[in-house]
């Protein structure tokens, strides 16, 4: 049987021969993950997880000579995800603040209670762990969020989360322990 | 230490990792999404071509002293060469084998 094409070929060829084909089979392999990330990321947002995989991609495509294969490919498109998804909530937020900026500190302050309340009410009910968990996850802060994702979600390393989103170690470790302990605080009556 | 978060945390992800997000056209629309390649202009070729005979004619009118020279000893260096039936057999082997090997591989990659 033939040995299956590494993602290292394949990105050679698209570099050195400007092959489409070798790239699009590199999206074909990496698109479930990108996209169950940015799933994550947005909060369960599919429409807009899938245009910012989209975009992801298409940044992979325009910069691809300057992967330098310190890091895997998959680990390189994290990190372009990550900061697609991250000007795109910086954009929505600027948006937002610039039409109602006290409505929304109100609505940050009332955030994590709320969830808590509702995933006692939820919990009773017996609604999925996963949908309150995505719920609690939109409630932390992005950094918080999605250094959670890589590190759980994305099994990377302190270290390998720390090159995809483009910060110090301790930051990282910092930013997952502040969030699970307000993941903690949101979904207390599971951990009863 | 591992608390009762980091195993709720790390069972959501085994749970979801299992969960493969089908393609359903998500690559093509990357790929028509992609920005097209960049064709070098047609008369681009020509005009490379006529630079480099503009700077040959240039140098030979600047130094014919120069070109004449170099004519010369090539000349003199290829006559002084010792050349057999068999040495000429040889290299013709040697040209046809590579073209041919260039040829095979040019072909094994468009069929790729």
């Amino acid at each position: 049987m033939a040995e299956p094409v590494t993602d290292a070929t394949l990105i050679a060829r698209a570099l050195v021969a400007d092959d489409r084909h070798a790239f699009a089979e590199l999206v074909k392999r990496h698109q479930s993950a990108v996209r169950a990330t940015l799933r994550r990321l947005t909060a369960g947002n599919h429409a807009l997880a899938d245009d910012l995989a989209q975009e992801t991609f298409v940044l992979a495509w325009r910069n691809l000579k300057s992967f330098r294969q310190e890091a895997k490919f998959s680990t390189w498109l994290y990190r372009i995800a990550t900061n697609c998804w991250l000007a795109d909530a910086r954009k929505r937020k600027e948006e937002l603040l610039g039409d109602r900026a006290d409505a929304i500190a109100a609505e940050d302050d009332d955030t994590m209670p709320h969830i808590a309340d509702e995933v006692h009410a939820d919990h009773a009910k017996g609604a999925t762990l996963r949908m309150d968990l995505e719920r609690a996850m939109a409630a932390l802060s992005e950094g918080e969020r999605a250094a959670i994702v890589q590190c759980y979600h994305n099994d990377l390393t302190h270290e390998e989360a720390a090159y995809v989103l483009g910060c110090p170690v301790g930051t990282v470790k910092t930013h997952v322990l502040r969030g699970k302990q307000k993941l903690k605080a949101a979904l207390e009556a599971y951990g009863r | 230490m591992s608390d009762w978060m980091d195993d709720l945390l790390r069972a959501d992800a085994n749970a979801s990792r299992d969960d493969y997000i089908a393609d359903d056209g998500f690559t093509a629309r990357v790929m028509s999404a992609l920005p097209a390649a960049a064709a070098l202009p047609k008369w681009r070729k020509p005009v490379v071509a006529a630079l480099w005979g503009v700077a040959a004619v240039g140098v030979a009118v600047a130094a014919p002293g120069a070109v004449l020279d170099v004519a010369r000893e090539a000349y003199r260096l290829l006559a002084t060469v010792p050349v057999s039936i068999a040495g000429i057999a040889g290299a013709m082997a040697a040209i046809v084998t590579a073209t041919g090997a260039a040829a095979a591989a040019y072909t094994l990659r468009a069929t790729d």
